[in-house]
């Protein structure tokens, strides 16, 4: 069962909800555009938000899905009080197109309260929380919606209803958490909160006393700032797999230079060694003063020792790494587009049966692909080329055939091998699924194969027309 | 130059296959095929319809199966060569079914040898022909000496040549000679794109995904004779071979006729001795006064006729079903084309007397020797009963004996665009888009307007090709399932007949052939069927001591009184919104008319435009006229006798097959073709075949065009929901049988329709107001009154704590004995009935402890202080003996009565306290609104408004896009009807709208007063302004309130 997840103001303005079945939505509104929730993203989206909120407090903490609870002790007077720093902290996030509901209390379930059920922006002055609590309703204290509901059939509508009563048989009746909730809110009880720090950048900066400008000078510049990240980098268990050399000279000018690697990687060494081609592209102009170096696409990397030789019984796993420093050297000096292995890929039609895949990629799901019964070209054309030739009607092979000007006798022959249309790539009205190819694989009289085809089927009213589509070896 | 195709898959294997069987069998015809094999992978469900096509157009079919295997062993083609052969087929089916999974079999060689006795052959090769192959088919060779055969096909592979070359080699070499067959998934080429999409839903991927599990070409289809030899020129034998395989099979599925069970009868009787006995002694008990000559005649004659047609069994069986369960108190009713017979009446199978006016419904029309097939009955049980009838079926011939039918699951249009929507990569919203946007289906297509409705540009090209697949796919078989209460009967092993599979109920079998298979077999069948309305009734006779409803008294004037005046809530059949509005036109005064009520609102007579002809005769607003031919062509009142009871007018499924008879002189084979064509196999295009037949065949004998094109699209209208006069009499004797209840015991009657839901037409809440207006008390759900069922206290009805949703019934048993018992206050009823705290909650929510002095409110907060008692009697029985501190009482503030009911609505779905709209009043009039109570009161024409709770929606399918609504408020029910373009334009509210103003003229025909919908105000979120709404102006019972 598919349901909504969330709805914009429009959405909401036809009655759409949180929840709804999606047929349902649909069916009322067939005019409804909907896109896939994408939760993860959602919490990464609300992670970068917390982390942004640092300018405003050094503890925030996150409250999934869409709530951010800032710890405001002691700051509030750097923006002239607490009503110009939720004004300023709510106007910044609305430059950013977010809308937001803010509320401000001496607990952070009571700014819960107040931010989810109270006008826009309430502030509870210091003491004050239990009376601006009180006409809220009950499920402004962060209950299960069944108990909420149930305690406003009783007549238990507000906050203030529900305090008004005895402790213990409230507790008694509806369990410790919601005299948990009412205690915290009204500070009777603690809440820790998770305050989130962010993380810091894989990142490293060197500055220079003397602006350096000889090519030894920077070469040795990127091999010692990337020991600084590279260092870091394995104190985390991560690895890179682009890194973002900079050198800042003393005219203001960033002289920018990038390596990818095939496999995350962090050994300064090979690092270093991967720039130092293209280190000569580099003007130092007046001199460099600042180098700093960004590691990008950072993955979890395993420790390893380093150094020993990979023992035989491992050859299997290692050989990837064998093979990858080659790789990234001839990559890194022709071009990402210049490496890459054929996959099988699998599909009747030749021209879409091998696929190019980046060069360290596992095997595909194509490794089947390659079938006896089914001989493919060892040099298949990107086009075929037009040949004339004699066969025999409807579909014996051909026994004579003219390609670049040369006559081909045919000795033997193999075929046909009916291809169909691959129809629902062609537009409805242009496709043809009883439209084929038949194949052939013939030998000349010299030895050589070549693979012809006739396009479509025997038909006597036109004269068909015969292609050759590749060579055997 | 012969050939016979031995290796075809249909879509019964499902997924697979891209052909219907009959298309096959027609396009082997058109050929020029010899015989044509159908061979599904490990199912016969298909070879029904197969042989019923070849039986019609004369070709000869072999019914076989593909066995795929679980083991190493490869896959065989199987053909039974005779009826014994035929019953270790379908064992061995049975066998690897029945270990398996619903849908799957588990086969291996060594079942396959056990069981192969008179079958051939005909081995599949893999795609590898290794040395493990070589061996298995040598030992198969060894196994069926002389009936086994290697395959080769040409599919048009790269080395197809070569491979047949090898196979011919290996077909040497083990003694199993090559034949040749073109392993047809598709009749005909065209079918390539649909076979694709199939196998993309069968990989779950989609189609730019499917690679090379799609097949390459579109050469899997049946090829001539011609052609297939060619293709094996240089294996002519191969070919040959095909004939010859044909001709060694003596089978024909027509063999499998006329097995009736064996009933037990007295020493020294005959069957037909025994049924004669029966049905006379069942006559004296009948017509305790002496037997009317005309029953005796009767009687005879069908006795006469039941023994020349050799159906006493048939009839023995169905009675011995029907008196064990009137032994057992379950009532039932028998209807269909053998019920309404004398002998039925007189066995207990019905109640409907057939010997009164109107009703010389001539058995022998229905069981009739043309028609060659045995007669019809079902048999209607109490819904809540039914199963018990089951297992004595089961208990008394055997699970080998007695099996349930299938029933062939179509692909609708719904399933079908969503399938080959998925298949070809339509976004998931586009797919939803245009699946999800209608109500219930929509017949057979799917129209431009609806997918411009799902907000879809159907000249979009991929929406196109979308529509244009599952409009090809629609029809096909998707899976098997349950028939609803179908059962087989036979003498031998049924499992020697058709294979028996696992259902997915546990411990459920049913048979892999549906209702038609059996039909056009002719093999006996019982359907044990399960009507809501019978528990209702019996219910209500045991209140009123009544034992069978033929001692309900007859043609009572106040029950066609009280049903012309369209008082009809709850009454079985002629309560839905189009009944009622039918019902004071109809103005029915005798029990025929009730029949043709039941009849008339129906697909069938709507599509052909007879509806409204009838009511103008039948007002006398217009002659009544016999259609006649010309006069050359025959006498001018030839239909006379057809369509007499009807003024003119052919309402029933008889009279249009009697039409195709005397008017389009079809034979009774054709019309029996008809008949088959338009219920069963309707996507083969037989429809439109016999429809040309049909009007050109009226018109040239001299009848008016439109007349004949109208009957025949009321036929088409029945294929959709055929409804003959034999059912609607016996429907008719139960909805006269619910109206007398109604009528003369009102208190009755609400208690067991309440008792017996689900059911019907209607809510609780308007069963119980409906009780109301007739004069009913009826009172609250109390722990202290109140029963599971609702009870009568007198003439009150006191609702039962089934009302309640979500308690429990065990619960409910539990807390009367502790209130037998005498617990008498909340804490002792608790502890001794042991209820739980969800059911303690339900219980106070719905406002059920008054009898205990606690009200809603007060009734909570006291359970809820309970539960935690009863989590410490459990856990600490000591400490739970000292009692529970003591507590001071908390003043918890009095509920609003709009509160009230509200949670009454929530929790019992009714409130007897008031009805919503009392606390919208004041709104409700300022914006314009009267009662629904003054509508009849107004002016046709007048511009009216009125609001409240939405009942019903409906849109009926054959209303071009009409909705109809149903409001109801403190005063009664208002209909809305609402033309498509309003609906369009107001779409949304119309579909979700609770609490609705409509905005509109009033229409009046006589008693029906409709509203035509203009504009709508939607109140629905004001409804949450009940839970805070105080007294209303009036209340309806306030001593309910504090």
């Amino acid at each position: 069962m598919r349901r909504v997840a969330a709805v914009d103001a429009g959405a909401a303005g036809l009655g759409l909800f949180v929840g709804q079945k999606a047929t349902d939505a649909a069916a009322l509104a067939p005019e409804l555009i909907t896109a896939e929730a994408e939760l993860a993203a959602d919490a990464a989206a609300l992670g970068a938000l917390a982390d942004w909120c640092a300018r405003f407090s050094p503890a925030v903490a996150m409250d999934p899905p869409d709530g951010l609870i800032l710890d405001i002790t002691g700051v509030a007077h750097l923006w002239g009080g607490e009503a110009a720093m939720i004004r300023d902290l709510v106007r910044r996030l609305a430059m950013n197109g977010l809308g937001v509901r803010a509320g401000l209390a001496d607990t952070a379930g009571a700014a819960w309260a107040l931010s989810h059920f109270a006008p826009d922006r309430s502030i509870a002055a210091p003491g004050e929380t239990a009376a601006h609590l009180a006409p809220l309703p009950v499920a402004a204290l962060r209950l299960a919606a069944a108990e909420a509901a149930q305690l406003a059939r009783l007549g238990l509508a507000t906050i203030g209803d529900l305090a008004a009563l005895p402790r213990r048989q409230v507790g008694h009746r509806f369990g410790a958490e919601v005299v948990r909730r009412l205690d915290q809110a009204l500070g009777a009880a603690p809440e820790a909160l998770a305050f989130r720090r962010p993380p810091s950048p894989w990142f490293a900066r060197a500055a220079f006393a003397e602006p350096i400008s000889i090519p030894e000078d920077l070469a040795r510049a990127s091999g010692d700032i990337a020991a600084v990240l590279c260092a870091r980098l394995e104190a985390a268990g991560r690895g890179g797999r682009r890194f973002d050399l900079a050198f800042h000279g003393l005219d203001g000018a960033a002289r920018r230079l990038t390596i990818g690697l095939a496999l995350p990687g962090r050994d300064p060494a090979a690092i270093a060694r991967l720039f130092a081609p293209i280190l000569e592209t580099v003007d130092p102009g007046f001199g460099i003063e600042v180098v700093t170096l960004a590691a990008r696409e950072v993955e979890v990397l395993a420790p390893r020792q380093r150094n020993l030789p990979s023992s035989p019984s491992l050859r299997g796993q290692s050989g990837q790494e064998d093979i990858a420093p080659l790789i990234d050297r001839l990559a890194n000096r022709l071009g990402e587009k210049a490496v890459w292995r054929a996959d099988a890929f699998p599909s009747h039609a030749p021209e879409r049966a091998v696929k190019r895949r980046p060069p360290l990629a596992a095997a595909g799901a194509g490794k089947k692909g390659w079938r006896l019964e089914r001989p493919r070209p060892l040099r298949l054309f990107r086009r075929p080329e037009l040949i004339e030739v004699m066969a025999p009607v409807p579909d014996d092979p051909p026994i004579f055939f003219r390609w670049r000007g040369l006559a081909h006798r045919v000795r033997r022959a193999e075929g046909p091998e009916r291809l169909a249309q691959e129809w629902w790539r062609r537009p409805f009205d242009t496709a043809d699924p009883m439209k084929a190819r038949d194949y052939y694989r013939v030998e000349d009289e010299a030895g050589a194969r070549f693979w012809l085809f006739r396009d479509g089927l025997y038909d006597p009213q036109r004269p068909p027309k015969w292609w050759l589509h590749g060579l055997f070896g | 130059m012969t050939y016979a195709e031995l290796q075809t898959t249909t879509n019964f294997s499902f997924l697979t296959g891209a052909s219907h069987p009959g298309e096959m069998v027609l396009a082997a015809k058109a050929l020029g095929m010899a015989a044509i094999g159908i061979a599904d992978r490990n199912t016969l469900a298909g070879v029904v319809r197969a042989w019923a096509k070849g039986r019609e157009i004369g070709l000869k079919v072999l019914a076989g199966a593909r066995l795929d295997f679980a083991d190493a062993t490869p896959s065989v083609l199987c053909y039974p060569v005779d009826r014994e052969a035929w019953g270790r087929l379908t064992r061995l089916l049975t066998l690897g079914q029945r270990r398996a999974v619903k849908g799957e079999c588990h086969l291996t060689g060594p079942d396959l040898i056990a069981h192969g006795e008179g079958q051939l052959i005909l081995v599949v090769p893999p795609a590898r022909l290794d040395e493990a192959f070589a061996a298995e088919l040598e030992g198969l060779a060894r196994a069926f000496p002389g009936r086994a055969w290697l395959i080769a096909s040409r599919a048009y592979g790269a080395r197809d040549v070569k491979r047949v070359h090898d196979l011919d080699r290996l077909a040497r070499r083990h003694g199993t000679p090559l034949v040749a067959t073109n392993d047809a998934l598709y009749h005909g080429p065209e079918r390539r794109a649909l076979q694709d999409i199939l196998t993309c839903v069968r990989e779950k991927c989609a189609i730019a995904d499917a690679g090379l599990a799609l097949e390459a070409n579109a050469e899997r289809r049946l090829k001539s004779p011609a052609e297939m030899a060619r293709l094996f020129a240089r294996w002519p034998e191969a070919v040959a071979r095909t004939f010859e395989i044909a001709g060694r099979i003596g089978f024909d599925l027509g063999e499998l006729k006329y097995e009736y069970p064996d009933e037990p009868v007295p020493p020294g009787k005959t069957a037909m001795g025994h049924l004669a006995d029966l049905a006379w002694a069942g006559a004296a008990w009948r017509w305790p006064a002496g037997l009317p000559d005309k029953v005796t005649r009767l009687l005879r004659h069908e006795l006469a006729l039941i023994e020349e047609l050799a159906y006493p069994n048939y009839f023995l069986t169905v009675h011995d079903i029907v008196r064990w369960a009137r032994d057992q108190g379950i009532l039932c009713q028998g209807r269909g084309s053998a019920a309404n017979s004398v002998v039925c009446f007189c066995l207990g199978v019905t109640a409907v007397d057939p010997t009164e006016p109107d009703h010389d419904m001539l058995f022998a029309r229905f069981i009739s020797k043309e028609r060659d097939e045995p007669p019809d009955i079902d048999v209607d049980f109490e819904h809540e009963r039914r199963e018990e009838v089951i297992q004595y079926v089961y208990g008394r011939y055997g699970r080998q004996r007695a099996a349930i039918c299938a029933t062939v699951i179509h692909y609708r249009p719904r399933s079908a665009i969503r399938d080959v929507g998925k298949a070809l990569g339509l976004t998931e919203d586009v797919t939803a888009a245009l699946a999800g946007t209608v109500w219930g289906g929509w017949g057979d297509g799917l129209p431009d307007d609806h997918i411009r409705q799902a907000g879809l540009d159907p000249e979009n090209p991929e929406i196109r090709r979308a529509v244009a697949l599952a409009t090809e796919l629609l029809g096909f078989p998707r899976h098997l399932s349950q028939h609803v209460g179908g059962f087989v009967l036979t003498r031998r092993r049924l499992d020697e007949t058709v294979p028996i599979g696992n259902a997915a109920m546990a411990d459920r079998t049913f048979i892999e052939w549906d209702k038609d298979d059996i039909d056009a077999l002719g093999l006996m069948k019982v359907d044990i069927l399960a009507l809501g309305m019978l528990t209702a009734i019996k219910k209500a006779m045991d209140q009123i001591g009544v034992a069978d409803m033929a001692e309900i008294p007859r043609e009572d004037p106040a029950v066609y009184e009280m049903l012309s005046a369209a008082d009809s809530v709850g009454v079985f059949q002629v309560e839905s919104r189009a009944q009622m509005s039918m019902l004071p036109r109809m103005k029915p005064a005798r029990f025929y008319d009730l029949v043709i009520e039941v009849a008339i609102v129906r697909p069938g007579p709507i599509q052909g435009d007879m509806v409204h002809p009838y009511l103008r005769r039948r007002e006398k607003l217009e002659p009544v006229s016999f259609p006649a031919p010309a006069p050359e062509h025959g006498p001018a009142d030839e239909l006379k006798s057809v369509l007499g009871k009807t003024l003119g007018v052919p309402l029933f499924q008889e009279q249009a097959m009697r039409l195709a008879i005397e008017a389009a002189k079809f034979t009774p084979e054709e019309a029996n073709g008809l008949r088959r064509s338009m219920a069963t196999f309707r996507h083969n295009g037989d429809v439109g075949v016999y429809g040309r037949k049909f009007e050109e065949g009226m018109v040239a004998r001299g009848y008016d065009p439109e007349f004949a094109r109208r009957c025949f699209h009321q036929i088409e209208g029945f294929g959709s929901y055929g409804f003959p006069e034999s059912h609607a009499i016996s429907f008719a004797k139960l909805v006269y049988v619910s109206a007398w209840i109604k009528r003369w015991r009102p208190e009755v009657f609400c208690a067991a329709m309440l008792n017996s839901q689900p059911m019907g037409f209607y809510q609780p809440a308007q069963l119980v107001r409906d009780a109301r207006e007739h004069g009913v008390e009826v009172r609250p759900v109390d722990v202290m009154a109140s029963d599971w069922d609702s009870t009568l206290e007198g003439p009150a009805v006191r609702l039962g704590l089934r009302q309640v949703s979500g308690f429990k019934e065990a619960e409910a048993r539990r807390l009367i004995e502790a209130r037998a018992a005498g617990a008498a206050c909340l804490r002792q009823i608790a502890a001794r009935a042991a209820l739980s705290p969800q059911g303690l909650e339900l219980l106070a929510e719905a406002d059920a402890l008054r009898g205990l002095g606690l009200d809603r409110r007060q009734g909570l907060w006291a359970v809820k202080g309970l539960a935690p008692e009863a989590k410490a009697r459990v856990e600490a029985p000591l400490l739970a003996l000292m009692g529970p501190p003591a507590e001071t009482p908390v003043p918890l503030p009095a509920m609003a009565l709009g509160a009230h009911v509200a949670e009454d609505y929530r929790t019992a779905g009714l409130s007897l306290k008031a009805h919503p709209c009392i606390f919208f009043r004041t709104l409700l009039t300022d914006l314009g609104a009267v009662k629904a109570a003054r509508l009849k009161e107004m002016k046709n024409g007048a511009r009216v408004c009125v609001g409240g709770l939405v009942l019903i929606r409906q849109r009926p399918g054959t209303a071009k896009g009409v909705v109809f609504a149903t409001l109801e408020d403190e005063t009664g029910v208002a209909n809305a009807v609402i033309w498509a373009d309003v609906f369009q334009a107001n779409r949304r509210t119309v579909m979700a709208s609770r609490f609705l103003v409509v905005h509109g003229r009033l229409q009046k025909a006589g008693e029906v007063i409709h509203v035509v919908a203009q504009r709508f105000t939607d109140l629905t979120p004001r409804l949450a302004d009940l839970r805070h709404s105080d007294a209303p102006p009036r209340l309806q019972r306030s001593r309910d309130f504090h």
